[in-house]
């Protein structure tokens, strides 16, 4: 699998907000605990609309949650 | 696991199994029509009744909400029916437009059941992997 060309925050940004679980952030942004841990993993790529909605769970501009890493 | 790739595993042990019963009894020893159609129905059926028997446990352990695709599991499924679509059609054209012209009867059918199989199993095979690999669209 190629390596996604952005990391993210959203397990420490979980642990920051009262230790929210996958299955938690899941549900308020509509997909499934599974698809939440790859994500996390770098595993799936999510749509801008569910990257939007985790950004919004937080309260964080979607650049605080998703980092650009490639070139 | 995700429940789709529970699904996707139960699509795929059982069909395997059906089918690797089958075809080696099928052309192992040649037989009349009728009793290849039974041998065909009797695995056809058993196979059916183990995977409507395992996605009824299946449901019935998985909430409500967790059974519901959501886009990773719309992605992964549309990658795994893009390839197969090919390998069906590459296989349709085999068993309905060159064999014709050389085979007959249970060769043809054999063939066609062959490529439909074959089909789904690289399909459920690729959903697999998208789901323990990784899968980015």
């Amino acid at each position: 699998m190629a390596k996604l060309p952005f990391a993210n925050d959203i397990k420490t940004l979980r642990f920051m907000a009262a230790e929210m679980t996958q299955g938690d952030l899941g549900d308020k942004v509509g997909v499934t605990r599974q698809t939440i841990a790859a994500i996390e993993q770098g595993k799936y790529s999510p749509s801008l609309e569910v990257a939007f909605r985790i950004a919004h769970v937080f309260g964080k501009p979607l650049e605080e949650v998703f980092h650009w890493q490639g070139s | 696991m995700a429940y789709r790739e529970k699904q996707a595993w139960l699509t795929l042990i059982p069909m395997l199994i059906a089918y690797g019963i089958y075809f080696p009894m099928s052309l192992a020893t040649p037989r009349a029509p009728l009793e290849n159609l039974l041998l065909f129905g009797i695995i056809a059926v058993t196979q059916g009744i183990v995977f409507l028997t395992g996605m009824v446990i299946l449901a019935a352990r998985t909430d409500v909400a967790s059974r519901k695709p959501d886009e990773r599991d719309r992605a992964i499924a549309r990658r795994g029916a893009n390839i197969g679509y090919y390998l069906l059609m590459t296989g349709m054209i085999i068993v309905g437009v060159i064999m014709p012209f050389t085979k007959s009867g249970w060769e043809i059918s054999n063939a066609a059941l062959f490529a439909i199989v074959l089909a789904e199993t690289v399909s459920t095979v690729i959903i697999l992997i998208s789901y323990r690999r990784g899968w980015n669209g």
